[in-house]
């Protein structure tokens, strides 16, 4: 759902007669309404009748639902939302620094539509979507409408949608709307309107399939017993039309092109992707070369055919489109003129989402398809033209005022709110500029029940329905939708970015026994609940690799922390911790070097010093704009596995969702928060975590980090994708140990006292996870000889830095070549210093004495930080466009 | 001058002098390290036009091996897509054309009808081709959006029932007096608010000042881009490489006039000085040169023009 998606229509417009304060006769034959205890409607309600009595197509569901249980509806709501949880099913919402993947709002009351109903409205659909169709291939082509006068020049002129750099391109079979919603709301006599074709990228379908796959797990009983219409064939239709665009019948490469996480609706596009087998890239993964577009793979440059597009078209092409956008593909303007690729739905498509050319779409249908134009629109009167402005300032009182370009957006305006003087000024603006207004009739949407408060209450809805094209040329509506519902039974606009709710929606097939359609198909029908289908691809675009590659970094570097900052919190919670108070001093010191707490700390001699040590440990932990803290890692963690979402198995995001949640401070908790100090009035409530608490926490993350490590082990394939994120576990572990090593000034440790010396090697083995192994290993008391063979050299020590080298050289040496000339190939370079690493440690006088010491771990923190660059080079640094 | 939407293949008007010239416009482009794959749009080429004839004209682009694709865009101009798909450090496209320019009839501007006229006319225009051609450069385009600013600048010239040719003289007349010419006041990207505001700028500037406050009237106004011929200082031989580009405005004046080319920069309607390259609804529409680069860090760039005349054409 884009920026401008948002409905505006009246949910509290008087019926006919005024509002009724009684909402169903008392003493109804059934008194179905009255034992809900639903009402308030005045309106159409989906449910029962202005009688209160239930809608036929209603009575199976509500049977199948039982008795309204507010304890076993509230169970049913939990389930529903622990499993859109789960699936990690949310919405971004713009201009709100914490509107980052909002959970989806889905309510636990389906809207129910009987077949014989929807038939009449798939008719209508189908014809609306084949005439936007020719009206976009006109208006792209020859333009008789305009020239023969059916449309004023001004409805594409005006419009900054109309696209004049892909006008005269021809697209395969005239088909320029390949996908394409409606929202759709009915008026108090029962009837269906058109509120607004979405053209451009419609969303949505996504969400309405994760809908569906949550509702028929919550009831699954009434799921069975309503018959109800399966989507997943919907989707396949798609899919096959997507691959009977390409220019090339051979193994058609099809992408779906995402603006990247930061859209408002990414989920769907993972979502999506992965649903219809289609590679997700972003516009920084292709490239045109000799007027076609290619997909930039670790092992080169992949011919792409089709092009499913969730970018509007103005950021589509930054040599053709807007020169600022940094979400397109230089050149891909060209490759479509040139016929090697095919962009669904079509550049320019967008331009029907205008709304001036909607009071001209009856005339149109007659004259282009020669039929009455079925699905009525709501009246829209274009300010652009004389008359229907006329018409639209003489009953402003009554009509809502609205952008007629989708790029000139404003909010709506509701005549009969205005002042006299807003309402001059508005009449004013329009006659400045009156192309870019409409008035549209304002309607009153029908209801349909919600659970709210431990009942149904009706909200207004509106319903978005989704068509594609299909192979032959037709088109084919998706039998559900998306519905959504204000949160108010009064309030005027429905809208997911308002925080707004959604549906899921039933077609009631009617029939007992479903025979699929006599129509072949690709592979057997799916059920939409079942895991999506795989991949038919398994490219691995650059980007990829480099945020897997930053995955496995951050995952590594939150593990390294909390280690460090576990042993921190035990030795300062735990007195009679051994050798607490002298080993505090080391660590402290180390974690000042890594700049976990500040330095002042680092002289500490004894646990419990201060509130000072305490708060500057919560504040490592926990403060997310503390630059190395555990919370700032696990964002960047969370953000970087949020980039790579389509390559990450479910399972895996559940666990990177429960580890940024358990990093949250305790703030967020309202049950952990205390309440300020007395006596400080001037301070906020600080929130404060025990340290026992902060210790369960911390022990908390680091199961569930060791989960996500056990998933990466054992549940990825073991292509190019899983090679990077163990690269960048490996390079990060590697760099810790030595960062480590010099922390703790284990090349002069022989200068310190005995005490000192034991403290610190004690740290190291804990830190490197290796205390057993040196006890069973040594059974001597810690020396530093022993600890530097068993966390440096030792290859057959998962935690030793021999080990990430072993490993790194592994990698290295089995990666695809990359684009650069042999001789001078960074893999190569890379490998050669993972190699003369290893060389080092293997010989025993490296690690002897204090200035051999010194000068391996220099040596080693000069030179492997250049595996990560030379990778960078190598196979990431896809320089990025610039306009020039 | 005065230029007719006329068929390419008219005659030139019998009887009027005729200007010749060789152009060859330069642009280099140096880059700080190779840049792998770069694509460009240029609008480069002459435009053939009632009163300029194209007789020759030719691109040389350095790298060679560069891939080339012509098109006509929406505003009936040669458009060129060009990519260098290989490692380079420079890239350098040369234009060199021919052309002729003839004379346009002299014609009186208070003639020309009253410009609310004109702007009445527009909604005629819905018919036949060249109406929906016109009315699409009476809107806000991606550099030209009309403000209360313009629209306010603009009243003055645009008195109650004045003929529109001479209401638009009058407008870069005033436009010429009130801005200064200063190229370093503004770059391709200072919006049009900040022109306004400062009062100083170039001859794009210009041009899009007059465009804006055109549209504030309703009236259609396009942008032209081209070249002028400099005029050498007497007794100086005229130097190779001084000029620039050059761009102007042209307002509708109605079906019995067309299109009027006005240069606010040299306050005066066009004439055999100025060779016209490519119009459209603004600068943006019409670039010269477009261009997006994979990697390179930094780039210089040198454009040189040289309009050089030729001996008068035979009559």
């Amino acid at each position: 759902m884009a920026d401008s998606d948002q409905i505006s229509a009246d949910a509290n417009l008087p019926g006919p007669g005024g509002p009724r304060t009684v909402p169903f006769l008392q003493g109804s034959l059934f008194g179905e309404a009255d034992a809900l205890g639903y009402g308030g409607a005045y309106v159409y309600d989906e449910m029962v009748t202005g009688q209160g009595k239930l809608r036929p197509h209603w009575q199976t569901f509500m049977g199948t639902l039982g008795p309204l249980d507010p304890d076993l509806m509230s169970d049913r709501w939990e389930e529903a939302r622990r499993l859109l949880h789960q699936n990690g099913v949310t919405y971004n919402i713009y201009a709100d620094p914490m509107g980052m993947e909002r959970p989806w709002p889905l309510d636990m009351m389906p809207l129910l539509l009987p077949s014989h109903e929807w038939k009449a409205l798939e008719s209508g659909l189908i014809q609306r979507a084949t005439l936007l169709n020719a009206v976009l291939a006109d208006l792209y082509g020859r333009q008789t409408l305009i020239r023969e006068g059916r449309l004023p020049p001004a409805v594409i002129h005006a419009d900054p949608g109309f696209r004049r750099a892909v006008h005269g391109i021809r697209v395969p079979g005239d088909i320029h709307l390949h996908s394409y919603a409606v929202d759709l709301a009915r008026s108090p006599d029962g009837r269906w309107w058109v509120l607004s074709d979405r053209t451009q990228a419609p969303s949505g379908s996504g969400y309405a399939l994760e809908n569906r796959a949550v509702m028929s797990k919550v009831l699954p009983d009434s799921f069975r017993h309503c018959q109800v219409e399966r989507l997943a064939p919907f989707f396949e239709t798609f899919k096959e039309t997507l691959l009977s665009l390409s220019p090339r019948k051979d193994r058609p490469r099809v992408v779906l092109l995402t603006p990247g996480p930061y859209n408002e609706t990414y989920f769907e596009h993972v979502y999506l992707a992965r649903y219809l087998g289609l590679t997700l890239v972003e516009g920084a993964d292709l490239t045109v070369r000799d007027r076609q577009v290619y997909l930039k793979t670790l092992s080169g440059l992949e011919q792409v055919d089709v092009i499913l597009r969730r970018l509007d078209a103005d950021f589509a092409d930054p040599l053709e489109m807007r020169a600022d956008s940094s979400l397109g593909v230089a050149g891909l303007v060209e490759a479509v003129r040139a016929g090697s690729v095919v962009v669904a739905n079509a550049l320019g498509s967008g331009l029907l989402e205008s709304m001036a050319l909607k009071s001209a779409l009856p005339t149109l249908c007659r004259h282009l398809l020669g039929e009455e134009l079925k699905l009525p629109g709501v009246a829209v009167w274009w300010c652009g033209n004389d008359a229907e402005r006329a018409y639209a300032l003489d009953s402003l009182e009554s009509l809502v005022v609205k952008p007629a370009f989708p790029a000139r957006p404003f909010e709506p305006i509701f005549g009969s709110d205005l002042s006299k003087a807003e309402r001059a000024e508005l009449v004013e603006k329009i006659r400045q500029r009156p192309w870019n207004y409409v008035a549209q009739e304002r309607l009153a949407l029908s209801t349909a029940p919600v659970w709210h408060e431990g009942k149904l209450q009706p909200r207004p809805l509106v319903l978005r329905v989704f068509l594609c094209s299909t192979p032959d040329g037709g088109y084919s509506v998706m039998p559900g939708g998306l519905t959504r519902v204000s949160t108010e039974s009064g309030k005027l606009v429905v809208s997911m970015q308002r925080g707004g709710g959604s549906k899921d929606t039933w077609i009631l097939s009617g029939r007992r026994h479903e025979t699929p359609p006599a129509r072949t198909r690709l592979s057997p029908p799916a059920d939409p609940v079942a895991e999506p289908i795989k991949p038919v691809t398994t490219d691995l675009p650059s980007r990829v690799a480099d945020g897997l590659f930053w995955l496995g970094r951050y995952a590594e570097r939150a593990e390294s922390a909390v280690r460090l900052l576990r042993a921190a919190h035990t030795r300062l919670t735990d007195a009679n911790f051994p050798g607490a108070g002298a080993q505090m001093r080391p660590l402290l010191s180390l974690m000042a070097g890594l700049g976990l707490v500040p330095k002042d700390f680092s002289d500490v001699t004894e646990t419990g010093t201060g509130r000072g040590l305490q708060n500057a440990l919560n504040a490592s932990v926990f403060d997310a704009d503390h630059p190395y803290s555990l919370r700032t890692q696990i964002v960047r963690l969370h953000r970087t596995a949020y980039s790579v979402r389509d390559r990450l198995s479910l399972d895996t995001w559940r666990v990177v969702s429960a580890i940024e949640r358990q990093s949250q401070g305790p703030s967020s908790h309202t049950g952990s928060q205390t309440a300020g100090t007395p006596g400080q009035p001037g301070q906020p409530p600080r929130a404060r975590i025990d340290a026992a608490s902060m210790l369960l926490r911390l022990d908390d993350i680091m199961i569930s980090l060791a989960a996500l490590s056990g998933h990466q082990q054992e549940s990825m394939t073991r292509g190019s994708g899983w090679r990077f994120l163990d690269i960048g576990r490996r390079i990060e572990r590697a760099l810790h140990m030595i960062a480590v090593m010099r922390g703790v000034n284990v090349a002069d440790l022989t200068r310190y006292d005995a005490n000192t010396q034991e403290a610190s090697l004690a740290i190291l083995l804990e830190l490197g996870e290796s205390v057993m192994t040196y006890r069973s290993r040594y059974l001597t008391t810690v020396r530093r000889d022993g600890v530097l063979q068993l966390l440096l050299a030792d290859e057959s020590n998962p935690r030793a830095l021999a080990f990430q080298l072993a490993a790194l050289h592994g990698h290295l040496t089995a990666l695809p070549g990359g684009s650069m000339p042999r001789n001078d190939d960074p893999t190569a370079s890379a490998a050669g210093i993972v190699r003369t690493a290893r060389d080092l440690l293997r010989d025993p006088a490296a690690l002897g004495s204090n200035a051999a010491l010194h000068s391996t771990l220099d040596t080693l923190a000069a030179s492997l930080p250049d595996v990560s660059n030379l990778l960078a080079h190598a196979y990431f640094s896809h320089a990025f466009a610039r306009s020039a | 001058m005065l230029s007719h939407d006329l068929p390419e293949t008219s005659a030139p008007p019998a009887g009027a002098a005729t200007m010749r010239y060789r152009v060859r416009h330069t642009t280099r482009y140096e880059y700080g390290e190779d840049v792998p794959v770069a694509h460009h749009l240029l609008h480069l080429t002459a435009r053939p036009h009632p009163l300029q004839r194209v007789r020759r004209s030719q691109l040389t682009i350095t790298p060679a091996t560069a891939l080339r694709a012509d098109h006509t865009d929406y505003f009936g101009n040669a458009l060129i897509y060009v990519a260098v798909q290989e490692p380079h450090s420079s890239f350098e496209i040369t234009a060199e054309s021919e052309v002729e320019v003839f004379a346009a009839p002299r014609r009186d501007p208070s003639a020309t009808p009253p410009w609310e006229a004109v702007r009445e006319s527009l909604r005629g225009l819905t018919g036949p081709d060249d109406g929906a051609d016109i009315v699409q450069y009476a809107f806000d385009s991606a550099l030209v959006t009309v403000s209360p600013d313009l629209a306010d600048y603009a009243r003055p010239s645009f008195t109650p029932g004045r003929p529109v040719a001479e209401a638009s003289i009058d407008l870069i007349r005033r436009v010429h007096r009130d801005f200064a010419f200063d190229p370093s006041a503004t770059t391709v990207a200072t919006p049009l608010s900040v022109v306004m505001r400062q009062r100083r700028g170039v001859c794009q500037d210009f041009a899009q000042v007059v465009i804006g406050c055109l549209r504030a009237q309703g009236l259609p106004a396009r942008y032209v881009s081209g070249y002028l011929r400099t005029l050498p200082p007497p007794g100086k031989p005229r130097l190779v490489g001084a000029d620039v580009s050059h761009a102007w405005a042209s307002v509708w004046c109605g079906g019995g006039t067309g299109w009027l080319d006005l240069c606010p920069t040299n306050d005066r309607p066009t004439d055999q000085d100025f060779i016209t390259i490519a119009w459209g609804r603004d600068y943006a529409d019409v670039s010269p040169v477009r261009g997006v680069l994979m990697g390179g860090a930094g780039h210089a760039l040198t454009v040189s023009v040289d309009v050089e005349p030729l001996e008068q054409a035979a009559e």
